[in-house]
């Protein structure tokens, strides 16, 4: 995959759950939407780039395992986001 | 017997070797709110051998839209949640042991609690108990099945100590306080706490009957108003450094217990809880608010109004304070009328 042009980039596969569905892009037509980052962004970036706050972020999966903020993406990793459910 | 299980028997998967599994089982439901009255209800409808039921909490009339059990004489009567539920479901079935508990689960009793049992259910409506309830769980060995929702949302996991990730590989930590919406701040419908609940009971059908090949192994998300069934899957999700079932440290099983005071968020009320092993003569109580306020009482709880707020005791010593989130306004409510 390539990235944004002129720059080094990684695209990654993203799903929001639940309430952070809302910050789905605009052009994002179904639930998941392909994000363009520049090489060696974190969980953090990711996260900002889509203007989810830390705390939204309860669980961050990305290659089936949890990341933590620092976690270095690779090209086309799917990323799943859940905000903190805590109800019942 | 086998007249009133006949048609989960018929079921190839469960069988009368299945059924006899089930009703040799003992559980423990954690939570008689949305999700709990759902699994305690599927649970002794299955037939179990021991039921036991663990809630801190009374019947109130806000429960009456979601929580199956319950009835407006049951919110009448102001029963704690444990009571009303085993009341309900010896009508239902009558052959299961229930063992109600009105009880806060805490670091002291969750070990009391989790005696015997084979599987425990999350019907709990927060993360510091479920981290205690993985703790415990993980430590012991024993299996759990965390269910959540709020609004339309909701999700499940099977937490199979040493074979799945645990809470703690998926949630590290409890989020920080108000970062989770509760559906006391942003509401809930009964239909998803029914469909997480029904998904949690059909995991704990397989796991009593000894079907660990159909378990489970993923993240169950669902969202009914925005008709979205999604599952992703965890079986690479366990991190050899969580703190529970990597490193075995147990932080919050370990925790330090003295007062705890706990904001129900969205319900301005506060909890005061004294140390574990309390216990408070209600009726002494009584007799002495009823010169400073309104008092009224049934077997398990008192309830006592003063000063524009509302306090419900418990024989456990546990108070709820309403008409306050300030942790220092209902510190000194208690201290004032019950003693600290």
């Amino acid at each position: 995959m390539t990235g944004v042009i002129g720059l080094p980039g990684i695209l990654v596969r993203v799903k929001l759950f639940a309430s952070l569905r809302r910050h789905r892009p605009a052009s994002a037509a179904g639930p998941d939407f392909v994000q363009s980052l520049t090489s060696g962004s974190t969980v953090e970036a990711l996260l900002e780039q889509l203007g989810i706050n830390g705390a939204e972020a309860a669980i961050v999966l990305a290659g089936g395992e949890r990341r933590d903020p620092g976690y270095p993406l690779k090209d086309g990793d799917e990323v799943a986001i859940f905000p903190p459910m805590g109800g019942g | 017997m086998w007249q009133r299980y006949s048609r989960q028997i018929f079921f190839p998967p469960i069988g009368e070797e299945g059924q006899k599994r089930i009703g040799r089982s003992s559980v423990l439901v954690v939570g008689a709110g949305a999700l709990g009255t759902v699994l305690a209800n599927n649970m002794a409808r299955a037939g179990v051998r021991r039921l036991r039921i663990v809630d801190r909490d009374f019947v109130e009339e806000s429960n009456l839209q979601r929580q199956i059990l319950y009835d407006e004489e049951d919110a009448a009567r102001t029963l704690p949640k444990a009571v009303a539920a085993v009341e309900k479901l010896r009508k239902i079935n009558s052959e299961v042991d229930y063992e109600p508990v009105v009880a806060d689960v805490n670091p002291g009793n969750v070990r009391e609690l989790m005696a015997g049992v084979d599987l425990v259910l999350d019907g709990t409506d927060n993360f510091e108990v479920r981290m205690l309830i993985n703790d415990a769980c993980v430590k012991q060995g024993v299996p759990w099945i965390h269910g959540a929702c709020v609004g339309s949302q909701g999700l499940s996991f099977n937490i199979l100590p040493g074979e799945t990730p645990c809470f703690r590989c998926i949630y590290q930590d409890p989020p920080p306080p108000g970062a989770a919406p509760t559906c006391d701040t942003a509401g809930v419908i009964a239909p998803i706490v029914n469909i997480i609940a029904s998904i949690q009971s059909a995991e704990a059908l397989k796991l009593l009957v000894g079907d660990r090949e159909h378990l489970s192994r993923d993240l169950a998300s669902v969202d009914v108003w925005e008709n979205s069934f999604e599952r992703v899957d965890l079986s690479n999700a366990r991190r050899p450094d969580c703190p529970a079932c990597g490193e075995r440290r147990f932080d919050f099983l370990e925790a330090r217990t003295g007062w705890l005071l706990l904001s129900m968020c969205g319900r301005d009320s506060i909890q005061v809880s004294p140390p574990p092993g309390g216990k408070v003569d209600l009726v002494e109580i009584a007799e002495r608010l009823g010169q400073l306020g309104e008092v009224a009482r049934n077997p398990f709880l008192l309830k006592f109004r003063a000063d524009g707020r509302e306090m419900v005791l418990f024989g456990d010593g546990r108070a709820v304070i309403k008409g306050t989130d300030d942790e220092a306004v209902a510190r000194s409510f208690y201290a004032k009328y019950v003693g600290m």
